[in-house]
């Protein structure tokens, strides 16, 4: 049975949680309180994650730390399908370009996380952080996004790395569809919202506290 | 105000989508039915003043995310109270409905109530059928200041700077060669509030396939730099 080290309101754990019910995987959910209790910083847990930090996964004793880690481990280990990672054994180049664009938006959720991802926990559970800093880099990078994205429909590729969706959609999208929880708006950002639509439509999208279903 | 101004490319109002935007400081939730009628609504449930921008287009109503009343396609009439299943809801429930047309690329707002004394503005001016709708793009500047910066001239195709001519305080056209049928590029600016705006455009003419996607990068490109140059100077 896969566990999940787990805190509800943490977008990082909503990525895993978001490719657990898409491949319809069963699991069970070890909570943390994160706020107020601040469990994650207990030796109880510092046993599991030295930086005590969320999501942690436990797959029979196959244990990851990092939820791109994650992401990558469960998409090779259970998507037969190989969609949500494709996986090419001698990749030609354009494959392996493929591989790399998708793994150049992994780190884009991960400054993603940084920005309105900051700004959120400031707001929320009052995590120290340079708040206007954090607000105008998160504005930086959906407009980019909103580019990037306005571009891939005009080509019929509505997803972030082409014609169906990836690990790197699931990504970049909690801490996008959170953002206003940071008082980041999302108004100037139209192909973000239809992105955001399309993806509450995929097939077992699951939400969490803050995410509507479409 | 009364005219039109364009908040959306057609395309923009997908099935079963919500636009949010926003127009001299009033917020609208703007949606298409599934049988293609469109709507232009204040960003607001009558009801508990939830954004309906964040509610469900079921597709024939918009339902708010609150606690779930719907208000139809077309009136507004507020159709549904999930807490009172069997009673009619009064005809009043509704939210400030506007005037909306699809005309050119654009989809076009009045905000000037449905239902007030005044008649509706007169129409936008013709469009061609054929034009390329671009990317709009929203910019932290007043329209005024939009408007200068492009009078400054625009780069229409990539190796010519084309004289700018203000048509009113909202719309610009860019042409090459004035009085031949060189290609022109017709702007509005969409006043967002005091302080943003949203830059539209359509390029005159017909575009093949194999240009389109370059035209659109070039213009965005041009409008990308028109947006730096507005915000630089906050």
């Amino acid at each position: 049975m896969i566990k999940l080290h787990d805190y509800e309101l943490s977008a990082d754990c909503y990525k895993v949680r978001l490719l657990l019910g898409i491949l319809q995987l069963p699991y069970e959910r070890l909570e943390l309180d994160v706020y107020p209790e601040r469990e994650h910083r207990l030796a109880a847990f510092r046993a599991v994650d030295p930086l005590g930090r969320v999501p942690v996964l436990d797959d029979d004793g196959v244990i990851l730390r990092d939820w791109a880690a994650i992401l990558v481990y469960l998409a090779q280990r259970y998507d037969g399908a190989q969609r949500w990672f494709p996986r090419v054994d001698r990749p030609d180049a354009a494959q392996a370009a493929s591989l790399g664009r998708l793994v150049e938006w992994l780190s884009f959720a991960q400054r993603l996380a940084g920005s309105a991802g900051a700004a959120r926990l400031h707001d929320t559970i009052f995590e120290p952080a340079d708040i206007e800093r954090c607000r105008a880099s998160a504005h930086e990078l959906f407009r980019m996004l909103d580019e990037h994205l306005w571009f891939a429909e005009q080509q019929d590729c509505p997803w972030l790395c082409g014609r169906d969706p990836t690990i790197a959609d699931l990504a970049c999208f909690p801490d996008v569809v959170l953002s206003e929880e940071g008082g980041v708006s999302r108004l100037p950002y139209p192909a973000i919202r239809r992105w955001t639509d399309r993806l509450k439509r995929l097939p077992n999208f699951t939400t969490m506290a803050g995410v509507f279903p479409a | 105000m009364k005219r039109w101004f364009p908040v959306a490319r057609r395309e923009e109002l997908s099935p079963r989508h919500v636009v949010h935007t926003q127009l001299l400081s009033q917020e609208l939730a703007v949606w298409r039915d599934d049988a293609g009628g469109i709507n232009a609504w204040e960003n607001r449930c009558p009801h508990r003043g939830v954004r309906l921008s964040i509610g469900t287009n079921t597709g024939s109503e918009l339902q708010c995310r609150y606690h779930g009343w719907r208000f139809a396609s077309g009136s507004g009439r507020c159709s549904f109270i999930p807490a009172h299943p069997t009673q009619k809801p009064a005809s009043t429930l509704r939210p400030q409905v506007y005037p909306v047309l699809e005309h050119g690329g654009h989809v076009w707002v009045a905000l000037q109530p449905v239902g007030a004394d005044a008649a509706e503005p007169p129409p936008p001016p013709p469009q061609p059928a054929d034009g390329l709708s671009l990317r709009s793009l929203y910019v932290r500047a007043p329209a005024a200041r939009i408007a200068a910066a492009l009078l400054r001239g625009y780069r229409l195709v990539a190796d010519q700077v084309a004289p700018v001519e203000q048509i009113d305080e909202f719309s610009l056209r860019a042409t090459l060669t004035a009085g031949t049928r060189g290609p022109a590029l017709q702007f509005w600016l969409q006043p967002m509030s005091a302080s943003a705006t949203t830059i539209h455009g359509c390029l005159d003419g017909t575009i093949g396939p194999a240009a389109r996607l370059a035209v659109l990068r070039h213009h965005n490109t041009q409008f990308t730099l028109l947006r730096e140059e507005s915000e630089r100077f906050g």
